[in-house]
């Protein structure tokens, strides 16, 4: 009883840190494809060719959290290198 | 045709400047007009001269200038006023605080945007289609458009908005997917904060108004590119001269149409010199012209051709109309 217990938390454990390591993997994923989202339907901000303004606007009002997530982004591009070396445990 | 169900047919009269569109086009809807449909000739030309053309004055609302016969000069400078004030209705409802500083004038700024022109012509001509093809007001609807470059733009427009927004598509799902697998391995809801507040980000594409309008758009552009890419419905006539300059312009014109699924028909040689003896001084340039037709027929080989000779007289008003159309019978 006392050996399955011990069991169950050293397996709580490892699918927490491989739960958590995924998360992390995915979040960034994911964060650069809300990033790549906002760039392409507002590139014209900063010179990079943009979609038909209709479409650009039309998305405009629901475009929160990937405006957010860009200019986070952009204001750690210069880091960027750095995160994804850590995230890939590249020393 | 003028049945319930709207069954209406559009044609685009497309060529480089001054080959003859204008006449072509309206000498056209004067034919469909004396055979008993109700036929709408629209001039989508900033450089307008379809009044010229019909000896009447115009303007962007539809004039009757003959029976069955209606007639438009679309005004450039509304159009895009409308096209811009959706545009900036839009930016005001989201930027409303605006208003308050009476910045909303810079808005109009938006006039100078690369492809507005392009933007605001295609939504004239889906506003055009909408209100008298869809609702059973015409049977026919003639453009008479810009020279070629501009022109192939605004029909491309359609084509290259669904490549955007398919693209979009695709993106958004792989945000969703991520967002969703995250939710699914945390157990908790997906949140951002925007000003210390904490808000629920959609993670599903039936709850992503972002997908949602994607749809929206989605369906909009499918409409007009299937009306333009429906060979029942819209056909391109496109006219040259015969001389070797206005026949490749042309043809690649018609290579560009193919490519995005409009559908060339009709290939109207307009201005063919018709000389029965030939002095001297002409033979050379008659066997140019020769040498141009026989090229054209040859680039658009299982085309239907027409062949309007050159005039004495520079057609003006419905009568001289009536004589050109002898040579367009075979134009439907």
């Amino acid at each position: 009883m006392i050996k399955k217990s011990l069991l169950a938390k050293i397996s709580d454990v490892l699918k927490g840190v491989f739960a958590g390591k995924s998360v992390e993997y995915i979040s960034a994923e994911l964060r650069e494809l809300e990033n790549i989202f906002a760039l392409v339907l507002l590139g014209s901000f900063i010179g990079l060719p943009s979609p038909p303004s209709t479409i650009s606007l039309r998305l405009l009002p629901y475009m929160g959290r990937e405006l957010i997530v860009m200019t986070r982004v952009s204001e750690r591009i210069d880091d960027m290198l750095g995160e994804m070396a850590g995230l890939f445990d590249v020393s | 045709m003028s049945s319930e169900t709207p069954n209406y047919i559009v044609r685009f009269f497309i060529g480089k400047g001054g080959v003859g569109k204008t006449t072509t086009a309206a000498a056209y809807a004067l034919k469909m007009a004396m055979k008993g449909f109700r036929t709408y000739i629209i001039s989508l030309d900033p450089a307008h001269n379809l009044g010229d053309v019909l000896n009447t004055e115009l303007g962007d609302e539809p004039k009757k200038v003959y029976d069955n016969l209606w007639a438009i000069e679309v005004d450039y400078e509304d159009m895009i006023k409308k096209h811009l004030k959706q545009l900036s209705d839009k930016i005001k409802d989201i930027y409303g605080y605006l208003k308050i500083f009476n910045l909303d004038k810079y808005v109009d700024v938006l006039r100078h945007s690369p492809g507005i022109e392009e933007q605001a012509s295609l939504e004239k001509i889906i506003e055009i289609i909408r209100s008298y093809g869809e609702k059973n007001k015409a049977d026919v609807i003639v453009f008479d458009t810009p020279p070629t470059g501009l022109t192939l733009r605004i029909m491309a427009l359609p084509t290259i908005s669904l490549i955007w927004i398919d693209k979009l598509m695709e993106l958004r799902l792989a945000i969703l997917e991520r967002r969703r697998a995250i939710t699914k391995i945390t157990g908790e809801e997906f949140e951002i904060e925007i000003g210390g507040k904490k808000l629920r980000v959609p993670v599903d594409v039936a709850e992503d108004p972002i997908y949602k309008e994607l749809i929206n758009l989605k369906s909009e552009y499918s409409w007009i590119n299937n009306v333009l890419t429906d060979p029942t419905k819209t056909i391109v006539a496109l006219i040259i001269n015969p001389e070797m300059l206005p026949i490749l312009e042309a043809y690649r014109a018609y290579q560009f149409l193919t490519k995005i699924g409009i559908h060339t028909e009709y290939i109207i040689l307009n201005k063919v010199l018709i000389v029965r003896s030939v002095p001297e001084e002409l033979k050379p340039k008659i066997n140019e012209q020769n040498k141009a037709i026989e090229e054209a027929r040859r680039l658009f080989e299982n085309k239907t051709f027409a062949e309007i000779p050159y005039l004495p007289k520079e057609p003006r008003g419905i009568d001289d109309l009536k004589d050109i159309i002898t040579y367009i019978e075979n134009i439907s």
